[in-house]
């Protein structure tokens, strides 16, 4: 700590703070979250959001810690009713014009919260198993659900405003991934805890004690069910009828449930053959999930009749027999208009009946069955009897029923339940001759063990509530004996199946806390902002948004075809429809849900949407930029996206419209974001603190729980560290993490928009040989045979082998070992640097590291328009450049360029070598360099003035493009700048100017000092490693000659082979051309795609007679081969890249994914052929590396280097490598722009 | 000595037809081929009685009131040709009683020294009546920076922007601060609904505020100087461009100005777009820089990181206007003038129910019962004085019953008002308090720059919680949500104009709260302004049946036949009040 720091109270502590830290800092320095939202530690204080306030002693009102700095004594408070308050307030207010939902209806409306939009995205992305897995985190029966839930969800589903009365199927979604999971051979299996040695035992094996059981098992609880019949599944054995859900559906998830561990005894009744007593004393806890199901009589005169039953007796005499009744000949009335009613009628008309009516006193429209179920009985023949009550039912002598007299009804006043209430009109009676009445108005709970509880008890009361229920606590389910625990319909009394699932959950963590000792509290409900609170949505919210799409009907059986017991609804044919319908779904909930700032404080505040009701704003969503959406309704005015735009990223693209209540976030003058001088680099949304600047996405992105995957950037050769947000291998999204290189977390549009080729399913993934000139298949041991054979019929020399600057350190050495090793040939090389001279090799000797840009006095940036084509890079010059206004020049040759904007002065050049080379002229003949630096630390001025001064200065100048007042004034600025950094890059500067570079860093004693000298920047993430790695035919690992002896006994030694290459390759591109290469080997590149020249590269590669490819697609390189092999994904192998600065990076395996030999194997495969042998995974692969590295030496005198004249740019765009191209092409074509 | 006819031609003048006056009398002037100088000059501050033309000849002065184009002809003809003022519409002379020499009279015009008495266009004028003196003395004298600002300090000069820090502190801080870049700034960017202080002073003496910046920017060293006038003052904009021209030709500005060697200043004026915000100094700061205009958190004070973040010093119009007179008559005769905390004087914009609406300059210490009856005549119509507002929209209302209030920053502050710039807005028995709150808050409310989240969305849901009282909608508990709203956006602002956004509210809340309960509980507006709680009703005695009423009824709620008593039907009543207003007889009762 230095000597100058403050001396702070901070709640009460006595601790260190620094001059100019903010209250905000410090506290977290010291481990005190304070909540802010409009704070985002790359940008200035801003103080908007007012949720950060703290106390402050003398000092009035609350201070914003974010921008309130250390004073010496100051006393801070951070944690007090008032404060809490007032962050509570200002959560509350902005909430009040947060027009937006949290999740969508759907999960809303769901007594169990299933996570509806997750699960349909998941659906949508071929994910079934793990929609199951997101499924069963509140609903264990979603095969069931999926047949036979009501669908609260439906109903609230916003399709149906769109497209009137088709909701997005969402049962039938779930109804296809249960049935695909539980076929699948690697169905979802959920990971159960280690043991608690704790049991529980759950009375009845229904919906909720299954649930139950499920819940409590995976909590790794002992979760024995005790059933009172035969079977499992309650009610949804003996309730529902098998058209419906087929006992084989409900078995298989009853055995999911069981393969957890969870026992079930059978014809175990409570109260009769179990007794309380015993359970008690080997249970810790019990769960009562006994279910409604006495069912109720008529409830009218002569109700005691024969062939009068209750619907559930009727239905579950059925199962329990297994003896289908023979209703043939005979008429069957059925009274009650629910989900029951409709089971009896139609299982009647299964049973063969001749007539089947269903009674019931009020009209279809009041019906609480199943829409769908009323029009399937109908279909099936069922006949109604609506506005009808049964009066009396008649008996014949056998005191059977023989008709029943019913009385017609009209509809009354609304009730207490809101349906208008069926009163009878006078006179309107009529009889109906009937042979069977089943009774389905009703259920009850059966409650007989009370008494037998309460005797053994010990400590606290079973009670039961008014309607004859199970009194339990509402919000944790706990009955009046604290180990005791109720659920479902014993609870509720007759409800659904989602609503027990729903009270399992709720039961089950309550019992899972009191087993644990913990409190037993009901788990905090999230803050959710619901669009229903500002308005009721209209078919006019969606109409302008989405488009209308016909639902996926479900198949079912033709109607003469039920006369049975077999399934109607049939599911849906197969993925492509289940894919369809998942499309459907209007996303309503907010995609960034799972990390909403604004949603967890209001959340952890408690605070309330509808506090400060009043007039808000609606805004459409801005989707005209292809890769980021706008919704301002979402907008809590932080700025944040404005202002990282405007101090990191330069562009100044986003600005604030408007003022007061009616301010909103636009692109500057109203235009679609690509229209500005926006740079589509995300960094507005990886700055955004809520929803509102997005990633705008092809795929529904869920939101789900993802899993993070860190890893380097394989673009460009800084090497920023990123994360990759996937679920099980499906890439949702990247974001920046604080790496080595991009400390602060930013990243550009090349991770952030180009990770799709990730999820592209068109990957090889299987070595292919091109037959008759189409690809087949063949075996990996084939094609490394393959290979072999065809490296041995040729000589040396006539083998040629390249590999790509995208490919990682580990297989360019494999490459190189493949080459000298096993080919013995010197031709290795790179398409990347092929034909650009050998200038490049030294670019990053001494340069100045990256992070020390934001101490420079003045950057110059040569040719590279950086926010192109390195931005994070260009975010510290922009940085910089705005916090402590140093001056940037750019040296171009383009008079309008995407810098323009972004720089202090602008030279324009014709040639940057020539520019460079008067530069240094001019220095050395005015007496200008820095003589003590070249005296101390450079070799070779003497020879490379003499050189220099013999060219012409005007015609220098004039090959430049400059005028000489341009050259002078740069010469003298970069000479007398304290700390001038320049920052260049290899795609724009030949080999020869970097070369000048040096000279003239050399020339003004800029070289490795601090925030001083020359920034190269590389073509592509391991740019540098292909130097590295040996993929010249001079180097060798660690840039070592190859025409060293002593080097190569190394390798012979290292590789275990007696002979390596001997024959030099002077010029590679030259033998290319020469036509004497007969084998061509191509590891990760793209010449043909890539070429700037394809007719020649054509030409060449039509004079070779054996081209290998390996590449992740069929690349147009990949296409002309002749054998191509499958390459991994870095994440798929883990490994290093050697960045611009020459920083080693590693990058673990983080996927699983990809071809069943990965591309270091092939290459060990490969070199196997020969004999070698070589580690196959990345660690021992470095190991290797490591071991040939030159020894430690000294560090030289810095070297000048003359150069004659210019040499050639480069003959490959997009680093020859087939992925940035794809992205940078599309990237072109969606933004329109350069 | 020749006759001088002038005429008063700043913006309330010209508002009241001086232009034509003026024209006219050039017309006569030259068609009769008279023998007097016609000249300009600007508001004197009478601005109830403008059009004024003042006449000077040999007997003396004679300030005429309301002198439109015929008014004019007249007195030409009996004034400068007879010989003979016209005494009926003389309103000040010192010749004799006239009916405004009080007003004159009870002033101390230090800022207000030229304003209506010189040709705001002629820098020569204004060098007659000590122009430019001020900082000549200090070239002259050699005066130090220190000495200069410890003069500033000593005469306990207060900023006149409303904020009331002491002008020599602040220029101390800038002077402390070293760089070379420093600036100076004018905030012209007068913006209180009622305020016109500043714009008479840039329209009446500009010189005196650029002499101010210029011996501003020599205490602090200044490179720069910037006057942040607000574009709807197009006058103010073309006579301090007409004054810098001046200065500039006359070295006033450029470099080594004043012969002091080093000395180098001009001043430009920046021309802001109206948002009430800018005068917000960290706002106004950046919307100079050409940002968009927010305030941001200080510390750091423009003292230290202003414009450009250089040391920048900002002081208002009429502060400015004050330095020159106390250089050159010292500290002490400044200071000689107020209380103890509070000195020199202070210029008051007398607005609203009033009788004379105008400016006044006045010791501080004054009551604000003197300032509304001795200088502004009391209240129109002889109406029941109620309260006044003072201090703009970030002020509050202060009642009758604490009008015996000295004026003084904190007498006034005490009362939950605040000084400000110097509006005060008169209100009598017919104003209704919430429906002033209202309408101060309604004006935050659409100033809001929309940056903190209390200001931007706590002033609406203020707003509308008072919309909803003063439609009847009010409900139990809504006085205690506006109270908790305004302390939590007076807590949680950045700046000024949240702070002290609810002020308007609070104070009516404090000392009207029977209003507010009246508009609640009983759905009544005690002072009958808002409508909806209004009923409209025929005096059964006065109707006379004439039938203008049931005509002109946008609704056609009222019936009746001629001669027959009207009646309104309460249920189709929209309460628009058109029967009330049409009503010769006096019989539509309101309650």
């Amino acid at each position: 700590m230095s000597d100058n720091s403050l001396n702070i109270i901070l709640d009460g502590n006595i601790v260190k703070g620094f001059p100019g830290e903010t209250i905000l800092n410090l506290a977290k320095r010291h481990g005190i979250e304070i909540p802010t939202l409009c704070n985002d530690d790359r940008l200035e204080p801003f103080t908007s959001c007012y949720v950060c306030v703290v106390e402050v002693e003398e000092m009035r009102g609350h201070q914003p810690s974010c921008s309130t700095k250390l004073t010496e004594g100051m006393k801070i408070t951070t944690n007090s009713e008032g404060i809490r308050k007032s962050r509570k307030i200002a959560l509350e207010l902005m909430l009040s014009n947060h027009y937006a939902d949290c999740i969508g209806p759907c999960k809303q409306t769901c007594p169990a919260g299933v996570d509806v939009q997750g699960y349909i995205s998941l659906i949508d992305k071929g994910q079934y198993s793990e929609a199951i897995a997101l499924i069963k985190e509140t609903n264990p029966l979603p095969a069931i659900c999926g047949r036979v839930c009501v669908r609260p969800c439906e109903s609230e589903c916003r399709r149906n405003l769109l497209d009137e009365g088709a909701p997005v199927g969402i049962d039938y979604l779930k109804r296809f991934a249960a049935d695909y999971d539980l076929a699948s051979p690697t169905k979802y299996v959920p990971a159960v805890k280690p043991s608690t040695g704790k049991k529980v035992a759950v009375i009845g094996a229904g919906p909720g004690g299954l649930s139950v059981a499920h819940f409590l098992q995976i909590e790794g609880h002992q979760a024995d069910i005790f059933e009172a019949a035969p079977k499992s599944g309650g009610w949804l054995r003996y309730g529902i009828p098998e058209y419906r859900l087929p006992n084989d559906i409900l078995d298989q998830e009853v055995k999911n449930i069981t393969d957890l561990g969870v026992a079930i005894s059978y014809n175990k009744k409570l109260g009769k053959n179990l007794s309380y007593r015993e359970l008690k004393s080997a249970y810790d806890a019990m769960v009562l999930t006994i279910g409604s199901q006495k069912g109720t009589g008529v409830g009218c005169a002569g109700d005691d009749a024969g062939n009068v039953f209750s619907g559930i007796d009727f239905l579950k005499n059925m199962e329990i027999t297994g003896q289908r009744y023979d209703f043939r000949g005979k008429t069957i009335a059925v009274v009650g208009g629910g989900n029951t009613a409709m089971d009896c009628c139609r299982t009647s008309i299964r049973c063969k009946a001749d007539k089947v009516y269903v009674i019931y006193r009020r009209t279809e429209k009041e019906m609480p069955a199943n829409p769908i179920e009323i029009h399937e009985s109908k279909l099936e023949g069922v006949e109604y009897l609506f506005l009808t009550l049964p009066k009396k039912i008649n008996k014949n002598e056998k005191d059977e029923v023989e008709s029943v007299t019913c009385i017609k009804m009209e509809l009354g006043e609304p009730d207490a339940s809101g349906r208008r209430r069926p009163v009878p009109v006078d006179g309107s009676d009529f009889e109906l001759r009937v042979d069977f009445i089943f009774a389905a108005i009703g259920q009850k709970t059966e409650v007989n063990f009370i008494d037998d509880i309460n005797a053994y008890a010990g400590y606290g009361e079973l009670k039961i509530n008014k309607w004859g229920d199970i009194d339990a606590d509402k919000a944790t389910l706990q009955t009046g004996i604290p180990s005791m625990f109720a659920a479902g319909d014993g609870v509720t009394g007759p409800a659904t199946i989602i609503e027990a699932i729903a009270q399992a959950k709720v039961a089950s963590t309550s019992a899972h806390q009191f087993l644990m000792g913990l409190p037993i509290k009901p788990a905090k409900k999230p803050f959710t902002s619901k669009r229903d609170n500002f308005k009721k949505q209209l078919k006019e919210d969606y109409k302008g948004t989405f488009k209308s799409q016909v639902r996926e009907e479900m198949p079912t059986l033709a109607a003469d075809a039920r006369f049975n017991f077999s399934e109607v609804e049939l599911g849906y044919a197969g993925e492509a429809v289940a894919h369809h319908e998942a499309q459907r779904c209007l996303e309503c909930g907010c995609a960034a849900f799972l990390d909403c700032d604004l949603q967890k404080y209001a959340s952890e505040y408690n605070a309330q949407q509808k506090s400060f009701e009043g007039d808000f704003r609606e805004y459409l969503v801005d989707f005209r930029h292809p890769y980021i959406e706008i919704d301002n309704n979402k907008c809590i005015l932080c700025a944040r996206c404005v202002r990282i735009c405007r101090e990191v990223v330069g562009a100044n693209a986003l600005g604030l419209i408007n003022r007061g209540f009616h301010t909103y976030v636009a692109p500057s003058m109203g235009e679609a974001l690509q229209d500005t001088h926006c740079e589509s680099c995300g960094m507005c949304i990886s700055t955004c603190p809520t929803g509102a600047i997005s990633e705008n996405v092809s795929f529904k992105p869920g939101p789900v729980k993802f899993n993070s995957a860190e890893t380097i950037c394989n673009y460009c050769s800084v090497g920023c560290a990123i994360s990759l947000h996937h679920k099980n291998g499906f890439v949702l999204g990247v974001n920046g993490v604080n790496g080595l290189l991009n400390c602060d977390g930013n990243i550009c549009k090349y991770p952030k928009f180009g990770y799709h080729y990730l999820n592209d399913v068109s990957r090889i993934t299987k070595p292919m040989l091109k037959v008759n000139g189409k690809f087949e298949e063949i075996t990996y041991d084939k094609a490394f045979k393959l290979i072999g054979e065809k490296i041995n019929a040729v000589s040396p020399i006539e083998n040629a082998f390249f590999a790509g600057a995208r490919l990682m350190n580990e297989e360019l050495y494999l490459v190189h070992k493949l080459a000298r090793g096993a080919a013995k040939t010197n031709n290795v090389g790179s398409f990347h640097y092929m034909g650009r001279g050998e200038g490049y090799r030294n670019n990053c000797e001494m340069n100045a590291p990256i992070a020390q840009i934001a101490d420079a006095s003045a950057v110059y940036i040569f040719g590279t328009e950086i926010n192109l084509d390195y931005p994070v890079v260009g975010f510290m010059v922009q940085n910089a450049r705005y916090l402590k206004k140093i001056p940037v020049v750019i040296v171009s040759d383009k008079a309008v360029n995407a810098m323009s904007h972004k720089v202090d002065q602008l030279i324009v050049v014709k040639s940057y070598y020539h520019f460079i080379k008067a530069v240094n002229y001019y220095l050395l003949s005015h007496g200008l360099e820095n003589a003590l630096f070249l005296r101390d630390r450079v070799e070779g001025l003497e020879g490379y003035k003499t050189m220099l001064l013999k060219e012409n200065f005007d015609t220098l100048v004039a090959s430049s493009g400059a005028s000489t007042d341009a050259i002078v004034s740069f010469a003298d600025a970069y000479n007398k700048e304290i700390n001038a950094i320049l920052v260049f890059s290899e795609k724009e500067t030949s080999s020869n100017t970097s070369k000048e570079l040096f000279n003239l860093a050399n020339i003004t004693g800029k070289l490795g000092k601090t925030a001083n000298g020359l920034i190269a920047l590389k073509e592509k993430n391991n740019s540098q490693g292909l130097f590295d790695m040996g993929i010249s035919p001079h180097l060798g690992i660690g840039g070592q000659e190859i025409s060293d002896k002593e080097y190569n006994m190394r390798l012979m030694k290292k590789w275990g082979v007696a002979k390596i290459a001997s024959e030099e390759t002077e010029c590679l591109s030259g033998v290319m051309k020469e036509g004497v290469i007969r084998n061509l080997f191509i590891f990760g590149e793209d010449p043909v795609g890539c070429a700037v020249d394809r007719e020649s590269v054509d030409k060449t590669f039509s004079q070779v007679s054996f081209r290998m490819v390996q590449d992740y697609f069929l690349t147009e390189t990949a296409r002309v081969a002749d054998l191509i092999l499958p390459a991994s994904f870095p994440i798929e192998m883990g490994g290093t890249y050697t960045n611009a600065q020459k920083v080693i990076q590693n990058f673990e395996k983080v996927m699983k994914s990809g071809p069943e030999k990965n591309s270091l194997q092939q290459i060990s495969g490969i070199l196997q052929e020969f004999g070698i042998s070589t580690p196959d995974n990345s660690r021992d692969i470095l190991m290797e590396i490591i071991s040939l590295l030159p020894p430690e030496r000294e560090a030289g005198k810095l070297l000048m280097r003359p150069t004659k004249g210019d040499n050639d740019k480069r003959s490959y765009e997009h680093g020859c490598d087939a992925v940035t191209k794809r992205f940078e092409e599309e990237f072109n074509i969606v933004i329109r722009k350069l | 000595m020749p006759t001088i006819v002038t005429v008063g031609l700043g913006s309330c003048g010209i508002a009241a037809g001086a232009n034509k006056t003026y024209e006219k009398i050039k017309a006569i002037k030259e068609s009769d081929k008279l023998d007097f100088k016609l000249k300009k000059t600007s508001c004197v501050g009478m601005c109830y009685r403008e059009p004024l033309v003042e006449i000077t000849d040999e007997t003396g002065t004679y300030l005429y009131g309301e002198v439109d184009a015929d008014r004019a002809v007249e007195v030409i003809e009996k004034h400068i040709n007879q010989q003979d003022p016209i005494r009926n519409y003389i309103v000040y002379t010192d010749l004799f009683d006239a009916p405004e020499n009080d007003f004159i009279g009870a002033q101390v015009k230090i800022v207000l020294r030229n304003c209506g008495y010189m040709d705001p266009e002629s820098i020569d004028e204004y060098e007659s009546r000590e122009g430019y003196e001020a900082i000549k003395k200090i070239a002259a004298d050699q005066i130090s920076r220190e000495v200069v600002i410890d003069t500033v300090l000593k005469s306990g000069l207060r900023g006149r922007g409303g904020g009331g820090f002491p002008t020599g502190m602040k220029w101390k801080f800038a002077n402390a601060n070293k760089s070379n870049d420093k600036y100076v700034i004018c905030n012209a960017d007068e913006g209180d609904p009622g305020a016109f202080m500043d714009r008479s002073v840039l329209e009446g003496d500009p010189h005196s505020v650029l002499e101010g910046m210029i011996i501003a920017a020599y205490a602090i060293e200044a490179t720069g100087g910037v006057i942040y006038c607000r574009a709807e003052y197009p006058l103010a904009i073309k006579r301090l461009n007409i004054a810098i021209k001046q200065a500039r030709d006359r070295g006033y500005l450029g470099k080594n100005i004043f012969g002091i060697e080093g000395f180098n200043l001009d001043i430009y004026i920046k021309e802001g777009a109206g948002a009430f915000v800018c005068g917000e100094e960290t706002a106004l700061i950046a919307s100079i820089e050409g940002e968009r205009g927010m305030p941001r958190k200080r510390p750091p004070f423009p003292a230290v990181s202003g414009l450009w973040k250089k040391p920048t010093n900002i002081n208002n119009v009429e502060t400015f206007a004050n330095i020159p007179w106390i250089i050159i008559h010292g500290a002490e005769a400044y200071s000689k003038y107020g209380t103890e905390k509070s000195k020199g004087t202070k210029v008051f914009a007398l607005a609203g129910k009033v009788r004379h609406s105008g400016l006044v300059e006045v010791p501080m210490g004054m009551t604000i019962r003197d300032v509304i009856f001795k200088l502004g005549g009391g209240i129109k119509n002889n109406k029941k004085f109620k309260a006044v507002q003072m201090g703009g929209p970030s002020g509050g209302c202060i009642p009758e019953f604490l009008s015996d209030t000295i004026v003084d920053y904190d007498s006034v502050n005490a009362t939950g008002a605040i000084m400000g710039s110097g509006g005060m807005v008169v209100m009598d028995e017919t104003t209704c308090m919430v429906d002033v709150a209202k309408f101060f808050l309604d004006f935050t409310c659409k100033e809001s720059c929309g940056k903190c989240t209390f200001c931007r969305m706590g002033t609406k849901r203020m707003l509308e919680i008072l919309d909803r009282i003063t439609r009847g909608h009010g409900k139990e508990g809504d006085l205690e949500k506006l109270e908790e709203l305004a302390y939590q956006i007076k807590d949680n602002s950045l700046c000024g104009l949240g702070q002290t956004a609810p002020n308007p509210v609070l104070t009516t809340i404090r000392y009207f709260r029977d209003e507010y309960e009246a508009h609640i509980n009983h759905k009544k507006c005690p002072a009958k302004v808002c409508r909806p709680l209004l009923t409209y009703k025929v005096d059964e005695e006065k109707c006379t049946g004439c039938m203008v009423c049931l005509r002109n009824c946008p609704v056609k709620a009222i019936t009746g036949e001629r001669k027959q008593t009207h009646f309104i039907n309460q249920e189709i009543c929209t309460k628009c009040g058109v029967c009330f207003s049409k009503c010769k007889f006096e019989s539509i009762l309101l309650s």
